[in-house]
């Protein structure tokens, strides 16, 4: 569902992607950690059509992200670290207004958005202005906003970011049901915990590129390390940097 | 399209709504400063119409000239305030982002962004121009349908620039940092320069040639004017379709109503369905760009050869060091408010303009200083540069220095909890900000001064008044900042937009325009006492207790707010 086919992008004398090659299948829960500054938040916007690669193919569910990109925006959800929101309008107005960009009927916008609306606990503040509202709600609100319209892929960076822990245990619920029932999900978290409890693979990045890539326990042979994520995380990368200076 | 047109219809409704809900007092000082303005503009260019048109067999051919005139220079101003606004607009708006992500075409996020943009950058014009157009319909008794025509020639009139100034922005976005593009604009804008320069320098003209050759010196000051009635300029046409209306040859006016609506209908197709796949490459670029200067080889040679650790105190902090008697932290924060008004292109941008415009102004007074013979008119022309000087300090210390604390107030985990104190912090602003702006207020009065021929006794009268105004306006734009703060905004424009804003512009204007004429008044230059002030020394004493009072009282205020502060 998501396939990065040699992906390049360079900033001026800066790669910021070099080379990656990663194909996520329908329905999978994929996790892309890295440390700051790896390129996974410019992978991410690369799949989310933000920006042209210098080289190299993106696809979302099939459809090639530049050649295709309303076909490919149709299929997919993206919600940044910091989402823009309308600040003048309510959650409720926002919600319509998203559903209404992607061309949903009217019967299916109501329906669909006051499930997600009682799952996030989002009733209390669905009448009130957005800009007067937390930062975790808000982040709620643009979760559910991406959720309304059923998405094929659902992109997300940093999602745990100002949430609470009854609600971050509300997004990994969501997130994980979607996954099985054939939503593939894309997180870049820098909560290792995150890929731990949720992902079916995990990918590392460094230095732009692709580092490590397979389940908990191909990661945990490849390092060479055991125990908890963490630990094999700091080995890949602690090995990959040595590789570079060497 | 039109759910985004909806939506952000709705935004601007209830950020309208909100103001009035706000403050009824902010509500009725907008309301009063709108309504002010357009009397008093309206009276003022009635006023000046009627004079000029009563010169004998000139008038109706410069009021011509001018609207020809004034409408090219609107056309020029249009543009540029449409290529600043449409670059921040289309590339650094955080919606554009979010819409990019979302099924919506690039053409439909350009054309909304368009819409915005043109709006945003025109209402200013059509605010402008309503009281010039309508003091001219006035005077020339033209019917009711002259003022719908001229309304529906500006409302097309503003699309030009509007697309003129998007493609530019996306030319720019998409170009910027081409090597050969940076080389064209810079010879383009040299080259423009030079030749407005040569074009505009001013006639050599003798008081024997006024007294005997008026026709002849007039021919040659309104060749230097021709240019405005280039047929092909938009502003022609808008001109001439006003012009022809207000005579009566509607048949001719209709030809130009044509005319500018087939341009309009034309570039305006050409934008609204072609310009989508550019502005996307464009986008993109912008985001992917590493630096303006990056393809510049003997620049990445020179950042090669610097040390990887390069620790150097920079410009800023070592020109501060001469500043032995202020304290470190507080010259670390002055560094640090110096570098980030410096590397915000949109706040010295503002500032060069304005002031750029009031030194060109004053460079030029050379030029006409020598039939200012008049004391009357000496004064008079000294005291309104000393106003247009400060009126052009209270927009910026109101736009500027009024946000200040307000945008550090997300950053106050880092300057609120050092052992600088939030008071030291505040007093620290108002000083660089006072120092920096009397560089610029003080040099352009001296300058002003100097091309007037003053002796130094007015000089120092006029760079007496500047100073102390200077240090009144800045106090007052610090004091209301802390009194009014804003933390949720990061944008200083949308600080300035609400009731403390507001607050401080009018306080500021009215400041500005009582002291001048109060200095006015009491000017120990005029012929005989005023009845009112009694003498120049009362004048100065309620000039000074009224700069204490609004300079002195808020910051102190707002000083004292500190001790109480909570974020």
């Amino acid at each position: 569902m998501v396939e990065l086919i040699d992906l390049v992008k360079r900033f001026g004398e800066l790669t910021a992607v070099n080379g990656v090659q990663l194909a996520i299948q329908r329905g999978e829960f994929f996790a892309l950690l890295g440390p700051n500054a790896a390129g996974k938040t410019t992978t991410i916007k690369m799949i989310a059509g933000l920006m042209k690669p210098t080289s190299g193919t993106v696809r979302v569910a099939g459809f090639d992200v530049q050649r295709e990109p309303l076909e490919a925006r149709q299929r997919l959800a993206y919600v940044p670290d910091f989402p823009f929101l309308y600040e003048k309008l309510t959650p409720w107005e926002f919600l319509r207004f998203t559903g209404q960009l992607f061309q949903m009927a009217e019967s299916r916008i109501q329906p669909a958005a006051r499930e997600l609306v009682a799952r996030f606990n989002l009733e209390p503040y669905l009448a009130k202005p957005i800009e007067g509202l937390s930062h975790g709600t808000r982040q709620r609100v643009a979760i559910v906003s991406a959720l309304l319209h059923d998405p094929e892929v659902f992109v997300l960076d940093e999602p745990m970011v100002g949430l609470d822990p009854q609600h971050a245990r509300v997004v990994k619920d969501v997130l994980k049901e979607r996954s099985l029932q054939g939503m593939t999900v894309f997180v870049s978290t820098h909560q290792l915990s995150v890929a731990e409890e949720m992902a079916d693979r995990i990918g590392i990045m460094h230095q732009g590129r692709l580092i490590a890539l397979g389940t908990r326990e191909e990661l945990r042979w490849q390092s060479g390390a055991s125990g908890a994520l963490e630990k094999i995380f700091l080995a890949l990368t602690a090995q990959d940097a040595e590789r570079t200076i060497g | 399209m039109l759910i985004l047109v909806r939506i952000n219809t709705l935004q601007a409704w209830r950020r309208l709504k909100s103001i009035r809900e706000q403050s009824s007092l902010l509500w009725s000082v907008i309301a009063v400063f709108i309504v002010g303005y357009l009397a008093l503009s309206f009276l003022l260019f009635h006023r000046g119409l009627r004079f000029m048109g009563r010169f004998p067999g000139l008038g109706g051919l410069l009021t011509e000239r001018l609207l020809f005139l004034l409408f090219a220079f609107l056309f020029a101003l249009l543009l540029l305030s449409n290529l600043v606004i449409g670059y921040t607009n289309l590339f650094r708006n955080r919606e554009t982002s979010y819409l990019f992500a979302l099924p919506v075409s690039a053409q439909t996020i350009f054309r909304w962004k368009f819409i915005e943009s043109t709006l945003l950058a025109s209402w200013a014009f059509v605010f402008l121009i309503a009281p010039l157009l309508a003091a001219y319909g006035l005077t020339r008794g033209v019917p009711w349908h002259f003022y719908l025509l001229t309304l529906f020639l500006i409302g097309l009139f503003i699309i030009l620039p509007g697309v003129a100034g998007s493609w530019l922005a996306v030319s720019l976005g998409r170009y910027l940092d081409r090597r050969a593009f940076q080389m064209v604009a810079l010879a383009l804008a040299l080259g423009g320069l030079a030749g407005a320069a040569w074009w505009f320098q001013p006639e050599p003209i003798t008081d024997p040639m006024l007294e005997t050759r008026v026709l002849t010196v007039l021919d040659r000051l309104l060749l230097k004017t021709q240019f405005a009635q280039f047929p092909f300029l938009p502003s022609y046409w808008l001109s001439a379709g006003v012009l022809n209306w207000s005579e009566g040859a509607l048949v001719s006016a209709s030809f130009f109503v044509l005319v500018l609506s087939s341009y309009v209908l034309f570039f305006g197709f050409l934008s609204f369905t072609r310009t989508g796949g550019i502005f996307y490459e464009a986008f993109s670029a912008v985001q992917s760009r590493g630096g303006l200067l990056e393809r510049w080889p003997f620049l990445r040679a020179r950042r090669r050869k610097s040390p990887a650790l390069a620790y150097s105190r920079g410009w800023v902090e070592s020109a501060l060091g001469a500043l032995w008697w202020v304290k470190p932290d507080t010259r670390a924060l002055m560094a640090k408010d110096i570098r980030f008004f410096w590397r915000d292109t949109t706040q010295w941008g503002q500032t060069f303009v304005l002031f750029g415009l009031l030194g060109a102004y004053i460079i030029n007074l050379r030029h006409f200083s020598h039939q200012l013979t008049n004391p009357f008119w000496i004064n008079l022309v000294a005291y309104l540069n000393l106003g247009a000087c400060s009126l052009n300090l209270a927009t910026l210390t109101t736009r500027f220095v009024y946000p200040q604390f307000s945008l550090e107030g997300k950053r106050l985990w880092v300057v609120g909890l050092a052992p600088l104190g939030l008071g030291r912090m505040v007093k620290a602003k108002f000083a660089l900000a006072s120092s920096a702006s009397l560089c610029v207020t003080l040099g352009l009065v001296l300058l002003s001064c100097h091309m007037l021929k003053m002796p130094w006794t007015r000089t120092l009268y006029f760079a007496s008044a500047v100073t102390v105004m200077t240090f009144a306006l800045n106090g007052l734009a610090v004091g209301l900042g802390v009194l009014y703060p804003n933390f949720k905004e990061d944008n200083p424009s949308k600080i300035v937009s609400g009731f403390g804003g507001t607050f401080c512009l009018v306080l500021s204007f009215l400041y500005i325009a009582g002291s001048v004429v109060l200095l006015a008044l009491g000017s120990p230059w005029s012929r005989g006492r005023s009845p009112v002030l009694g003498s120049p020394e009362m004048a100065w004493f309620i000039f000074l207790t009224v700069s204490l009072g609004l300079g002195w009282l808020p910051l102190q205020l707002g000083l004292r707010r500190l001790t109480r502060f909570e974020m």
